[in-house]
């Protein structure tokens, strides 16, 4: 790593032309269409004095002036901010994928504005920024706290950043589906719409970007020094740790600070310093530059789009976010090009040394987990809130309460167990600790195809349900074979591919958080699992699958072993590498596939699971795998009995529930760690 | 004395009919949008998973032992009001509680094909009526008589049903009456409620807001149609073609909405806000049955009648 990206910051190579004309050509198209609706009412230098003046007499200039003039500021504006804080985060992390978002600063920021909207309207209404900022700074305050003795190594902090966000993540839909009524403005919000009406939102932001800015580019130096890698960086200066916490710290400041006026514009911070990059950015100041010139330009296309889209659709909104993730995809699927030489990917520079917790008996670490499964099976079955308050119900009634309670149950252990599989097979495949069946694209694939049939209005059946998603996971499955036959199935393409697909499901399920209502619950619901919906012949047939696919997985223990070590190494071992990758991408997405039409696509624990495995001392293929099994089937089962009586009679989706609980588990065995 | 002989015979034909008619052979069916309904006798215990028949069901005069987010239809819906005892909650509209419903032992459940993914399960509990008063292709306040005139015919409440009809149509016309005589139907209305200080939901042709203004003669000042559930969601600026309208405002609002309209140029050039045209009015509930008509008309021509602002408050 330091030798490939130290080399050419020292010779200073010259920027290519083609950086400064793409990025012209982008600014020029943005603002050419940006006006283009305009200038049928206005004339042209009408049209720009629209940004100092109006005339009152004439209502098409005071619509000009409060209205598309400040929309474009700030579009500029928060796009040239998100642009910098997104390539200040690539070079803190020292990774081409890392975005404020990775940082859970987007779930933080929309936590406070959940919180302040529900128990202090009026802090929201003084301003927005103290909660998005306070938000902001409480995950990434997490994030610090737990990665601070391990010196933020990049992997530790993507890795902590993502739980984080999925942790706030889970709260925020919670409140969502719970008092959905009330937060009618966090749909919007979470969304990201850029819709104007005065200047006061960009006067307020304008110092606040100006001068985190300013303190951003004084970090220059130091943050040069990162790029030498760890080890020549802190024998250069030792406080390695404190430029980097300084640096996160502007970061979510920045992020926390635009979002707070316009909500969650997705992908900008990725999207800019990406497109710097593949465009030939390679000092670190020309990245800086560029990736800010290009966010800006970015954002006031994308919103520009999303303004043509709802004047196109009879004024109903589209919210900019929609737009940002459909132009986001492609770039990210662009990137993969240009990634492919520069070894440099999320978590790849795990330093593996830094994440071995001390080995433990598998027999011990499997009773153990089993011991927890079998009672929480137990007590689910038995102790339960009824309308009249908790009741027990004795082992020889429970003939009567296994309809309500037993199929959800068994769903949710086995989809479970499916998730700690296909996870541990992912991560093992990719040699990425990252890796797993969410970011693989597979139940984005299902989530996509649900989203497609809320938005046409189509009521389908349970059947109909199970049919669309498994439809969805097989074409995700089918484009990421075709995406990955030309990489010999090599484990990093198939974590882009799969992201750029999430990316476009997200564009689709912020076009139906604007709307809000019943239908963005009702989907949100699904999204974070559904077994409350569960039937004995389904959790029966989930039941054979599962089990049979776990039988197959025995027979792939060898190339699991033989993979990570290179496909140089494999193959001479007499491994037929790519049909390897190939057997084991469909065992994963099946597995994968069978779990999200139970408890959804956002449960992540294909992520956690595998980790828990390994926090729990289990770094053989073989262990990891039934114990990652195990602790998915028991973290699951647990997130079931919660969602079904913390707040009952109300249910909450079990997906979520596991999100929550998996995440206190991770988050405290990273701390743990991190002390020991 | 024949006479009333007469009499005591009709009167134990009567009987008998009633007993023939109440038992298991007098069985009644209905056809619904997932399939048939067959009822046995008069349902007594009733769970409704929305609000839209909640509304139906406490129109007709029964309490049902069972309502989805209890609570939330005290402040969204309000009218009928919900009897403070005897109703319990089964959880969200969204994802009702299976359990707590089958618990309350209903002998009939009411719901909509946004159910449709767990109806196998509710017909386990009991005979399930589905009936969606918002779906593609439907009009609203149709499928909400046709909901209320089914469940009279249930419950065998039909004239009390048809009764809730009439009166709403007479309140229309009432109303429609008092605002032509104060000569104030001529320019359309924007329905409109304050999502945050940037976006409003607009209420669109095809909702059930609409059958409120067509009763009081009014004219939808958005000429396109929103989502099956009958309203679109717009940015602020969007507002700025319906420059012929009148501005009614649905509570609640986000707080601080008043100052940051009233700090926008953009707002006061309005031309309602200029011409004092902005009416507010208290919460109707815009995807319920037939009494959210009559509900969100009596108060729209109370706040039309009183006149406009410049602004909500």
């Amino acid at each position: 790593m330091s030798t490939d990206s130290a080399a050419p910051s020292q010779q200073q190579p010259a920027l290519p032309a083609r950086l400064p004309f793409v990025a012209m050509l982008l600014w020029l198209i943005a603002l050419t269409a940006s006006a283009a609706p305009l200038l049928s009412g206005l004339s042209l230098p009408e049209l720009l004095s629209a940004f100092w003046s109006y005339d009152g007499a004439n209502y098409s200039t005071v619509l000009a002036h409060y209205s598309w003039a400040p929309r474009v500021a700030i579009a500029v504006l928060i796009g040239c901010g998100l642009g910098l804080a997104g390539a200040i985060t690539q070079q803190i992390l020292g990774n081409p994928l890392a975005s404020p978002t990775t940082l859970g600063v987007a779930a933080g920021s929309q936590f406070g504005i959940t919180l302040a909207t529900l128990f202090a309207p009026g802090l929201l209404a003084f301003s927005p920024d103290i909660a998005a900022v306070g938000g902001g700074l409480l995950a990434i305050g997490l994030v610090i706290a737990l990665t601070w003795r391990l010196g933020f190594s990049p992997v530790t902090v993507i890795l902590a950043g993502l739980v984080v966000s999925f942790f706030l993540g889970a709260i925020n839909m919670a409140f969502l589906l719970l008092k959905g009524e009330w937060l009618g403005n966090l749909y919007i919000w979470g969304a990201g719409s850029l819709v104007q009406n005065n200047w006061q939102p960009f006067l307020d932001l304008l110092p606040r970007v100006l001068t985190i800015a300013v303190l951003m580019l004084a970090l220059m130096r130091p943050l040069q020094l990162l790029q030498l890698g760890q080890a020549s960086a802190s024998s250069l200066g030792g406080r390695v740790a404190l430029v980097r916490a300084l640096a996160l710290f502007l970061v979510v400041l920045m992020s926390a600070t635009v979002v707070s006026r316009v909500g969650m514009v997705a992908f900008v911070g990725l999207a800019a310093p990406v497109m710097a990059r593949l465009l030939g950015a390679r000092t670190l100041g020309q990245r800086l530059l560029w990736s800010t010139v290009m966010g800006g330009g970015f954002l006031l296309l994308a919103d520009t789009l999303a303004h043509w889209a709802t004047a196109w659709g009879g004024s109903s909104l589209v919210p900019t976010g929609t737009a940002t993730a459909l132009i986001g995809g492609p770039i990210i699927l662009m990137a993969l090009q240009s990634i492919r030489n520069t070894h440099h990917m999320p978590g790849q520079d795990t330093n593996p040394g830094s994440f071995l917790p001390k080995r433990r008996s598998l027999n011990t670490v499997a009773i153990a987990l089993g011991g927890l499964l079998l009672v929480t099976t137990f007590i689910s079955m038995a102790w339960s809130p009824g309308l009249e308050g908790w009741n027990w119900t004795p082992p020889w009634q429970w003939a009567d309460a296994w309809v309500w309670r037993g199929p959800r149950l068994l769903a949710a252990i086995l989809a479970g167990m499916a998730l700690g599989m296909a996870g541990t097979l992912i991560q093992r495949m990719t040699g990425n600790p990252m890796g797993s069946p969410e970011l693989l694209g597979i139940s984005g694939g299902a989530a996509l195809m649900m989203v497609i049939v809320v938005i046409s209005g189509l009521e389908i059946g349970r059947f109909g349900q199970l049919a669309v998603a498994t439809l969805g996971a097989a074409i995700a499955l089918g484009l990421l074979i075709l995406l990955a036959r030309r990489h010999q199935f090599a484990g990093n393409q198939l974590l882009l591919g799969g992201l750029a697909l999430s990316v476009f499901m997200d564009a689709g399920l912020r076009l139906v958080m604007a709307s809000g209502g019943t239908v963005a619950s009702r989907l949100l619901n699904w999204m974070y699992g559904s077994t409350w919906l569960v039937s004995e012949t389904e959790a029966l047939g989930l039941m054979a699958l599962v089990l049979g696919f776990g039988v197959l997985l025995v027979l792939t223990l060898r190339p699991l072993m033989l993979l990570p070590l290179g496909s140089a190494s494999a193959s001479s071992l007499g491994l037929a590498v790519p049909r390897a990758r190939l057997l084991l991408l469909l065992l994963a997405s099946v597995l994968t596939a069978a779990a999200t039409v139970v408890i959804g696509p956002m449960s992540f624990v294909g992520l956690i699971a595998p980790h828990l495995a390994r926090v729990l001392g289990q770094q053989t293929v073989g262990r990891q795998l039934v114990v990652a099994a195990l602790a998915g089937g028991f973290l699951l089962a647990l997130a079931d009995y919660l969602s079904r009586v913390v707040m009952y009679p109300n249910q909450l989706p079990a997906g979520l529930l596991a999100a929550l609980v998996g995440g206190i588990y991770f988050l405290w065995g990273l701390s743990r760690h991190g002390r020991a | 004395m024949s006479t009333e002989r007469r009499g005591v015979v009709q009167w134990l034909a009567v009987l008998l009919t009633a007993i023939v008619m109440a038992g298991p052979a007098q069985a009644k069916s209905w056809q619904h949008e997932t399939g048939t309904l067959t009822l046995n006798q008069t349902p007594k215990r009733i769970v409704a998973l929305n609000w839209a028949a909640t509304e139906a069901l406490l129109l007709l005069g029964i309490t049902p032992v069972g309502v989805a987010d209890r609570d939330g239809y005290g402040y969204w819906v309000q009218e009928p009001a919900m009897p403070e005892e005897g109703v319990a909650n089964v959880g969200t509209r969204v994802a009702p509680s299976l359990e707590a419903v089958a618990q309350l032992e209903p002998d009939l459940i009411v719901t909509s094909t946004e159910m449709a993914p767990a109806a196998d399960l509710l017909e386990r509990i009991a005979p399930t009526y589905v009936v969606s008063v918002y779906k593609e292709g439907s009009t609203p306040f149709e499928k909400a008589r046709g909901m209320l005139l089914t469940l009279g015919e249930m419950m065998g409440r039909e004239d009390r049903a048809r009764q809730v009809l009439a009166d709403l149509e007479q309140t229309l016309k009432r109303q429609r009456e008092q605002l032509e005589n104060a000569g104030l139907t001529e320019r359309p209305v924007a329905l409109v409620s304050f999502l945050d200080q940037r976006h409003v939901r607009i209420y669109t042709r095809n909702g059930l807001f609409q059958k409120a203004l067509d009763g009081l003669g009014l004219k939808n000042a958005w000429d396109t149609d929103g989502s099956y559930w009958g309203f679109s969601v717009i940015g602020l600026e969007a507002m700025a073609d319906v420059t012929n309208a009148r501005l009614v405002a649905l509570e609640p609002f986000v707080p601080g909405l008043s100052d940051s309209l009233a700090n926008s140029p953009f707002w006061t050039y309005l031309p309602p806000v200029q011409r004092d045209q902005v009416y507010q009015i208290p919460p109707a509930w815009p995807f319920g049955g037939v009494h959210a008509v009559k509900r969100l008309a009596t108060s729209l021509t109370q706040a039309l009648l009183e006149g406009g602002s410049n602004n909500v408050h």
